[in-house]
């Protein structure tokens, strides 16, 4: 292990899809176990990651670099930094998760597990890339088996169903049905979700490709750009050219993220995934964005992400309300937890905007616990339509009877996602608002009305669900009894309670990723941090803010700030 | 100019495959008038036998560097030519194994089918190595040749001829144009070999004569504005015939352009960039926009040929040695996932007899290998990683943004997601549509060793394209010297640590 563990965790899954090529489909318990293994090697390579990790030493850790084509200046380059790891852990344990959960599939098992695998795979290796390249190549390939994953294996709108039904014949007629019935069906959410973020990758790739081209330097490595890549100042239409390239790529990263006016793909996407697919997608799909507007606009134009991060700022207020009311409002277990999970990244946004060690540190925290919280949410909705055949609130109630496990797992992963104590959510969540409180106030404001928001929303789903009368047609409906049907839940749980209680390696990790990053994009050296643990960190970020302030009035121009990094 | 034919051996030498390669042909027009009842296959396998030697001569011409001109220049055997003429020779022994199950749908002559192909590769052979205005128009007209009549095989079918007669009637025209283009240029300048053209005096006389070569050849590739062929040529010709049109004659007329542009017209560089540029995005916009409403897989690739072209013309517009090398790269990936999709639409046609985009549904339930093959080809060719069409389309867009044309470089990065649609389109046929018939699929022994060679090379090129780039960038080292004026780059100022 050692020294490779991000080529097993990266190649685990391609091996095991490459292995089910060959099976049969009729030997469904072979194609299980394959998927299973090759995703169980992945979880415990990256459990070995998380945990070998050295925080104290910081930086890009694992690295492995393999030459790829000379005449592009392209290399495999792998490592993972404080922020990669725990979104690599988290792909591997809901790609662990989403084995199982998906263990009931029948149609056509052993694509369903080739295509789930090769998703998991990409988006890990987005987490690793060290070239942009890579980054771009991984990114671009995680959409296509989503599009397969949804349009085989998905499921239409309760308002598709109906339409289609013989009953439905006089909506079939009406003007609604011609505008309605396509944007119902599970190809049209497949086809927009690949659609939409192809053409806001291209606009990433076109950012890249001005990287590329004016450094000079013939080379797509993030770690030679950061150091000698020089952008600025360069006018170009009556901007200058940093800019542009930073918006391209912010816009073009935070269209999967998803910001609020980019959203529009998400919601629906969720919805007719398979459970499975689903929580690959909320859980560390969306966090590619974060992660590759972190990796590539952070680490390259560090000077451009703090004259323009505002605009994050701003957009993420909006972000967090609209989500929170559209999911209030939903009717769609899927769409409710879909619009939650694109509200919540409105979050991870205020957290990144503010630009604070220790808003940023929730930030990464926060795209990890989510992973979790939402996580739980899709599969127990998965489970749900699998028993019901509806993802229709209002039709359902009282299920907590007939699925008692489910139905406390479900209250688990609503105090999760809310960020109730007890789980990780919680402390990142704190984080976030505490570490943005300086300098964006009212964002933290909205932002607490968006707990408020997420409270209101998924106890009303919860009591819709679980709770009040139930309709005899759901008396066949089963709990989760099976190993396989729990493990997946517990394994969750546990993973989302256990940080709240032994949060400090976690915590550590991720700072010593976001330590460097800070410290070159605001110029300010981080506030001693003892290392006492948490009670240091509120203590800390008050200080640090005016601190902040007052360094960046005095000394606006530190002439080497990336020595002056190292924590005293 | 000396026009002496005086040949040594070691000349001899230099025109060995195309010595071999007509030996071959005779041989199998004798073989087919002499033994009339001698089944198909055996003649195909023949044809096949003579390609590979050919391809093995070449290789090893490649490998020992044997290189040369010929004839006053007119023949130039450089290692572009022979990449060329390797890609030629690969890509009709693929269609040959293709056409074995194909062939029975022709009523008559089906020997002398082997024979016009392996003519036509023969001629566009020579055309790889056309180095002169002269041998350009010959070499030009004898590929096209066969293909006249190989377009109009299906005797009994009205769509053959009628793509017979559009083939025959426009190719006829291009070749008027090429041959009045280079009178005028010939007039102007007095030369007629490209490597003597450099000093020429830019004059009117020239730029039209010029325009007018680039329209017979572009013809030939099907760039817009002279794509109006393409669609019903592609549809109404036998399929095995639309894939050798799709690949084999763009791959030679990119050999003709590169000499051309590269050589010819390197001083004026400026001025056919814009010309490049224009024939690019046009290219590209209107084939991947047509594509979108088209009900028959033919047709579909014929307009997605169209904007494969308009993105190879990208790397023409780069002009430099890197958007050379990133043509060779684009036209060779290329190559597998076109082939590789026809042959899928000769198998589907076989089983179920239609070319209908409508009935490919359920294909992933009838034959996952051919659902599978062809989701690979179609994501290729939209441009999808791990897959050889992305690391082709990137290469271009580098070579591209290296010269810093931003506006067709943004334009291309916008029909990869067009194109992404209807290719996707098709997948959703394929995956997510129930089967109207869900009895599953025979393929035959030939058409899936051609799925698998190109499922081998889309695969190959995209996951470690390292081995294909060294070949590329090694076959046109003979513009790493080329005098092109180099792009506006803004410099950068010297920049303070922090800006300021």
């Amino acid at each position: 292990m050692g020294d490779y563990a991000l080529l097993y965790i990266l190649f685990a899954p391609f091996v095991g899809a490459i292995a089910l090529i060959f099976v049969s489909n009729r030997q469904a318990m072979l194609v299980r176990g394959i998927a299973a293994g090759s995703a169980f090697v992945c979880l415990l390579a990256s459990l070995y990651l998380f945990y070998a990790y050295d925080h104290v030493k910081g930086g890009f850790q694992f690295v492995q670099r393999f030459e790829w084509s000379r005449q592009l200046g392209i290399s495999l380059h792998l490592g993972v930094d404080g922020i990669g790891t725990p979104l690599v852990l988290a792909s591997g344990i809901l790609l662990f998760a989403g084995i199982f959960v998906s263990w009931h599939i029948k149609d056509r098992t052993k694509e369903f597990y080739i295509w789930l695998l090769i998703l998991a795979a990409a988006t890990i290796g987005v987490f690793m890339s060290l070239d942009l390249f890579f980054l771009y190549f991984f990114y671009e390939m995680s959409v296509i088996p989503m599009y397969l994953l949804l349009g085989m294996w998905g499921s239409h709108t309760k308002k598709y169903n109906e339409m289609t039904d013989p009953e439905g014949l006089k909506q079939r007629d009406s003007v609604g049905f011609i505008f309605n019935f396509g944007s119902n069906s599970k190809e049209y959410a497949a086809m927009k979700l690949v659609l939409f973020l192809s053409a806001f990758a291209v606009a990433a790739l076109m950012g890249i490709l001005l990287i590329y081209k004016y450094s000079g330097l013939n080379t797509f490595d993030i770690l030679v750009l950061r150091e000698q890549a020089r952008l600025m100042n360069i006018p170009v239409l009556g901007t200058t050219l940093d800019k542009i390239i930073w918006l391209l790529i912010f816009f073009g990263f935070a269209s999967i993220a998803p910001l609020w006016p980019l959203h529009s793909w998400s919601p629906v996407g969720h919805a007719a995934a398979p459970a499975a697919t689903s929580m690959l997608h909320a859980g560390v799909l969306m966090k590619l964005g974060h992660f590759s507007i972190i990796r590539v606009a952070f680490e390259i134009l560090p000077e451009t992400t703090r004259e323009l991060m505002p605009i994050a700022a701003v957009l993420c207020m909006f972000s967090i309300v609209y989500g929170g009311f559209v999911a209030f409002y939903a009717k769609d277990t899927k769409y409710v937890i879909g619009y939650s999970s694109s509200s919540h990244m409105g979050y991870v946004f205020l957290g990144m905007a503010a630009l604070d060690y220790i808003s940023l540190t929730g930030a990464v925290m926060y795209m990890f616990a989510h992973a979790m919280a939402t996580g739980m949410l899709f599969a127990m909705a998965g489970w749900v339509y699998d028993q019901t055949h509806t993802r229709d609130i209002p039709s359902l109630g009282g299920l907590s009877n007939r699925m008692p496990f489910i139905s406390g797992c479900f209250v688990v992963g609503c105090m999760a996602s809310i960020g109730v104590p007890g789980t990780v959510n919680f402390i990142a969540e704190v984080m976030i608002i505490v570490g943005s409180w300086n300098k964006y106030p009212f964002q933290v404001i909205v932002a607490v009305v968006g707990i408020v928001l997420t409270l209101a929303y998924l106890f009303k789903m919860m009591r819709g669900l679980f709770y009040g009368p139930m309709d005899q047609k759901y008396s066949h409906a089963h709990d989760a009894v099976a190993v396989v049907d729990r493990l997946p839940l517990l394994i969750m749980i546990t993973v989302s309670i256990g940080f709240f209680f032994f949060p400090m390696h976690l915590y550590n990790v991720v700072r010593s990723g976001v330590d460097p990053l800070i410290a070159k994009i605001t110029r300010v050296v981080p506030i001693a941090d003892s290392g006492a643990g948490f009670g240091l960190m509120t203590e800390a970020t008050g200080p640090a803010g005016t601190h902040d302030a007052q360094l960046l009035a005095n000394n606006p121009v530190p002439p080497t700030s990336h020595t002056s990094r190292e924590p005293q | 100019m000396n026009f002496s034919l005086t040949m040594s051996p070691s000349d001899l030498l230099l025109l060995l495959p195309e010595i071999l390669l007509t030996s071959w042909l005779c041989l199998i027009l004798i073989i087919d008038f002499s033994f009339p009842r001698l089944p198909n296959e055996q003649l195909a396998y023949l044809s096949i036998a003579g390609l590979v030697a050919t391809l093995g001569c070449l290789a090893w011409f490649d490998i020992t560097g044997i290189t040369g001109t010929l004839f006053a220049n007119m023949f130039v055997l450089d290692r572009m030519a022979l990449f060329f003429k390797m890609f030629i020779v690969g890509s009709t022994i693929l269609v040959i194994l293709a056409s074995i199950d194909y062939i029975h749908r022709f009523k008559f002559f089906r020997g002398e089918y082997y024979f016009l192909i392996v003519m036509s590769a023969l001629g566009m052979m020579f055309m790889a190595s056309a180095n002169d205005l002269l041998s350009v128009f010959v070499t030009l007209e004898f590929s096209t040749f066969g293909f006249y009549v190989l377009v109009a095989y299906l005797r009994e079918d009205m769509a053959s001829n009628e793509a017979g007669i559009k083939f025959f009637i426009l190719g006829v025209f291009a070749a008027g144009l090429l041959a009045y283009g280079i009178s005028l240029v010939y007039g102007e300048t007095g030369k007629l070999v490209f490597s003597d053209m450099k000093a020429a005096q830019a004059t009117p006389g020239l730029a039209i004569g010029f325009l007018l070569i680039f329209g017979a050849l572009g013809f030939k590739i099907g760039a817009v504005p002279f794509h109006s062929w393409i669609p019903d040529t592609y549809h109404g010709s036998p399929t095995p015939v639309t894939a050798f049109l799709s690949i084999a004659p763009k791959g030679a007329a990119f050999a003709i352009l590169l000499r051309m542009f590269f050589v010819a017209l390197a001083t004026f560089k400026p001025i056919w960039v814009l010309l490049l540029v224009a024939a690019s995005i046009l290219s590209m916009t209107y084939g991947n926009i047509v594509a979108i409403a088209q009900k028959n897989m033919k047709r579909l690739l014929a307009y997605s040929g169209i904007a494969q072209i308009g993105n190879v013309l990208i790397g023409l517009a780069a002009g430099t040695k890197m958007g050379s090398d990133a043509i060779l790269f684009y036209l060779l990936t290329y190559l597998f996932a076109n082939l590789g999709a026809f042959a899928i639409i000769i198998a589907v046609s076989e089983a179920i007899g239609s070319e209908e985009i409508d009935d490919y549904s359920g294909l992933g339930r009838r034959s996952p290998f051919l659902a599978f093959s062809m989701l690979i080809f179609l994501l290729s060719l939209a441009g999808v990683p791990p897959l050889a069409g992305f690391i082709g389309k990137l290469y271009i867009f580098v070579a591209a943004m290296k010269e810093g044309l931003y506006a067709l470089i943004t334009v291309g990065l916008i029909n990869i997601v067009i194109s992404m649609y209807y290719y996707l389109i098709v997948v959703k046929k394929m995956y997510i549509s129930e089967p109207h018939d869900p009895s599953p699929l025979k393929v035959s022994g030939p058409i899936k060793m051609v799925v698998y060679v190109c499922l081998a090379g889309t695969l190959a090129i995209g996951i470690y394209p390292q081995p294909f780039t060294d070949w590329v960038v090694s076959a046109i080292l003979m513009f790493s010297n080329l005098a092109v004026p180099t792009a506006s780059l803004p410099v950068p100022p010297a920049v303070t640590p922090f800006g300021g």
